[in-house]
């Protein structure tokens, strides 16, 4: 238990400075955490492995409960321990020439949904000696998805965006400027950019997106709704997806989205599923944070700061209601089928990491 | 400038490459030059010192020019850097001294260049000012200068048809008589359609405000701010949000007034409006006209902000005085509107402090790390006139359909939004 300590501690430290933020990032880091931790650590059971991965994710997650890409991660390394565990154990039943019942069964059938047996292993079992390393290769592959997450969302473009359209977004997202630039390749289209006051990310975005050739226009927040009638599609990035299909995407979505459904105009959001969230907003700012007020008013303003309440949200919640499609590395769905998702990629005893 | 003055000088340019062109030089004026070492005469107009901003250099002006001629719309189009679907708009405007008319009162000079520097802002404002100049001359060709420096705003063109109504009423009367008569006119006109209305408003909104009451407000109206401090000193407990948005920040100067006047207040930026608007009792705004299909316009983001609140099924209170209200009739922000210069939009030094401090969400991922280096300069976009795909847009105004207004507030009642062409059948 010792051996992986200060690494964890190192990142948790990382974590709560917010000297590593971005999805992205966070969750390769604690990827290559937790292979360290699976391979030099000892186990036999998998209640011994879940507990041990359960009690690193518990010390991530505290660090800094806005970053829903650890606890996704995490969540995602349970589920392939669990499985590889299950299927180990099926193969050494079924050496033993015993009848069971659960090997039948993959992770997205109904007798699973159920809780029946196979959840809980066997303790007596004997595994085969693969099983570290099968683990440790599951998790590697998870990791090679994560590096190549642009490549699978990038070939989607040109399928949805045709030519002449004029396409809106807010914000910078990496997701969203590798899809548009791979839809330039082949389409002649124009982009409209909300900057997402006070952050202003919306102006790298456009000079990015420019200088890939695509003819692009910087609008402040206030001509959202005003140019909306003109658009053809709105195409957002977002911080996270929560398990009803909302977003926590940065400020100024809620507004964006909400302008789009008033001209029935489709809302495309393009994520990974590493940003797939298992849990519920039970409130809208569940998952916000508010940043430096400094930005929205500042101290050059004097002893006006004394006397008002200034208020800086870094993210929006954005209901599904509002979203149309979203495209993933694993394809394009709808809101309503990302429950699928979620049971296909993490399992139900996992949603919190009490141990 | 008008689009006839552009194509003044249009034609004088292609005259000049013609000479040009016979004398031997280099077609191209910069060449040209070059050759005859001639300074560049501005032939496009110097803007006076006072304003930030630069015109797009003689250079841009000639390439405009040439691509013009040959008939080439679309360079033309990414030249000028004006958006295709706004090319029927006039683009943003720089007031000069130097292409005015020699005649013209310094008055209204004044007021021009004070509206087209945004020092005089709001409907109720310019149309004061407007007045006040006109008071001392003549109307015509003031109120084509004035157009030069800004688009005529609704309140000031209701006003100025009023007053050539009375004018011409009174054709048979002295130069003498008619000038005091045209006097006492304008001042009734500002004091019945502007100052009385706004405080029959007043005592007519006192009503919609209770104890306990959160009231958002968007930007800076004149006729809310006089309701919300007249509230306040009537003695009602209730709190302020006021909601900004870039590139004018008009309501800071509401933000002032009314925490100098002790009302509780928060601030945030257009962006936030999906995580205030729960809180939200009432949205009370201002209009820079109502038009007859009940639709309002006004600052850009007020749609914004009537959609979000009429999606929390919140009412939206807006107060508009009937000198206003305006027969036309218009659908969506795009066939009437107003285009402003598009370099305010570029982010200056101002907002570098936050900016640094909100960056290190991509800092560490590496690949902004360049536009980091560019922001602390002089914001990111400030290369962007040679960016050859990259445009700015800067709307002034947007038009909030009448679904999302609750009641509008005038000085002849509450009516609904609907019922703006009925006010201006029976009453005016």
């Amino acid at each position: 238990m010792s051996k992986h300590n200060e690494l964890v501690d190192d990142l948790v430290a990382k974590l709560k400075r917010r000297q590593l933020v971005g999805s992205s990032t966070v969750s390769q880091a604690t990827l290559k955490l937790l292979i360290v931790v699976i391979s030099k650590n000892n186990w036999s059971t998998c209640n011994q492995l879940v507990t041990l991965v359960k009690s690193v994710g518990q010390r991530l997650v505290q660090a800094n409960p806005t970053e829903l890409a650890v606890g996704n991660i995490i969540r995602r390394v349970l589920h392939v321990i669990r499985e590889e565990f299950r299927e180990a154990e099926s193969t050494a039943s079924q050496n033993q020439s015993e009848v069971h019942s659960a090997p039948l069964t993959t992770s997205s059938s109904m007798y699973n949904l159920l809780g029946e047996t196979g959840s809980t292993p066997n303790d007596n079992v004997q595994y085969p000696s693969s099983l570290r390393s099968n683990i440790i290769q599951e998790i590697r592959e998870i990791k090679d998805e994560l590096e190549n997450i642009y490549d699978n969302i990038k070939n989607q473009a040109s399928l949805q965006i045709h030519s002449n359209e004029i396409i809106m977004t807010i914000g910078r997202s990496k997701t969203v400027e590798e899809f548009l630039k791979m839809a330039a390749v082949k389409r002649k289209f124009q982009v409209l950019v909300a900057e997402s006051a006070p952050s202003y990310s919306g102006q790298e975005m456009a000079l990015e997106l420019s200088k890939a050739g695509i003819e692009t226009t910087v609008i402040p927040d206030s001509a959202v709704f005003a140019v909306m009638s003109r658009v053809n599609k709105v195409i957002l990035g977002t911080h996270a997806v929560l398990a009803n299909g909302g977003l926590v995407a940065i400020s100024g979505t809620h507004m964006m989205a909400a302008a789009a459904k008033h001209h029935s105009i489709p809302v495309i959001v393009c994520t990974g599923l590493y940003k797939l969230s298992p849990l519920y907003p039970y409130d809208d700012d569940s998952f916000n944070v508010t940043f430096n007020p400094d930005s929205v008013l500042g101290f050059e303003e004097g002893d006006l700061i004394e006397k008002v309440t200034v208020t800086n949200p870094y993210y929006d919640y954005v209901s599904p209601e509002f979203v149309n499609l979203f495209i993933t590395n694993q394809g394009g769905h709808p809101p309503s089928y990302l429950y699928r998702l979620i049971v296909e990629n993490y399992d139900p005893n996992d949603h919190t990491f009490d141990l | 400038m008008t689009k006839a003055e552009r194509r003044e000088l249009q034609e004088r340019q292609r005259a000049e490459k013609a000479a040009r062109v016979s004398a031997g030089l280099p077609a191209s004026g910069r060449r040209a030059a070059q050759v005859t070492a001639q300074p560049n005469s501005g032939f496009s107009p110097n803007p006076s010192k006072s304003l930030a901003t630069s015109f797009p250099g003689a250079e841009a002006e000639k390439a405009i020019a040439a691509a013009e001629s040959t008939g080439q719309a679309k360079r033309r189009e990414k030249l000028t850097k004006e958006n295709g679907l706004f090319a029927h708009l006039d683009p943003p405007k720089f007031a000069n001294t130097a292409s005015a008319p020699k005649d013209l009162h310094p008055a209204v000079v004044n007021v021009g260049l004070q509206m087209a520097q945004f020092k005089i802002c709001g409907a109720n404002a310019r149309c004061v000012a407007t007045l006040n100049a006109f008071r001392k001359t003549y109307l015509n060709p003031h109120i084509s200068y004035l157009v030069t420096c800004r688009p005529m705003a609704v309140s000031m063109g209701n006003a100025i048809r009023y007053l050539k109504y009375e004018i011409g009423k009174n054709l048979e009367l002295p130069d003498e008589d008619a000038r005091a008569l045209f006097v006492e006119k304008i001042d009734n006109f500002i004091r019945d359609r502007i100052t009385m209305a706004e405080k029959v408003i007043t005592s007519l909104g006192l009503q919609k405000i209770q104890d306990g009451d959160v009231i958002l407000t968007y930007a800076r109206s004149s006729v809310v701010q006089g309701l919300l401090l007249a509230a306040h000193a009537k003695g009602i407990k209730f709190k302020v949000i006021v909601v900004d948005s870039r590139p004018r920040f008009e309501g800071k100067q509401l933000l002032r007034a009314l925490a100098s006047a002790g009302v509780p207040c928060t601030y945030v930026l257009l962006t936030a409006i999906g995580h205030v608007m729960k809180e939200v009792s009432k949205v009370i705004l201002g209009a820079h006209s109502l038009l007859s299909n009940g639709a309002l316009y006004s600052r850009a983001g007020t749609a914004v902000v009537a959609m979000s609140a009429h999606e929390r099924k919140i009412p939206v209170i807006v107060c508009c005085e009937t000198y206003k209200f305006s027969d036309r009739v218009q659908l969506d922000s795009f066939v009437q509107n107003e285009i402003g210069n598009p370099d305010e939009l570029v982010n200056d030094q101002h907002n570098n402090f936050g900016h640094s401090s909100v960056r290190y969400h991509d800092s560490v991922r590496g690949s902004t790390a360049a536009a980091t280096g560019g922001s602390t300069t002089g914001g990111v976009l400030s290369g962007w006139r040679e960016s050859r795909d990259l445009k700015l847009l800067n709307l002034l105004y947007d038009l909030t359909p009448s679904e999302f207004v609750t009641v509008v507030i005038t000085e002849v009642g509450l009516i609904p939004c609907t019922s703006v062409p009925v006010i201006l059948r029976e009453f005016l």
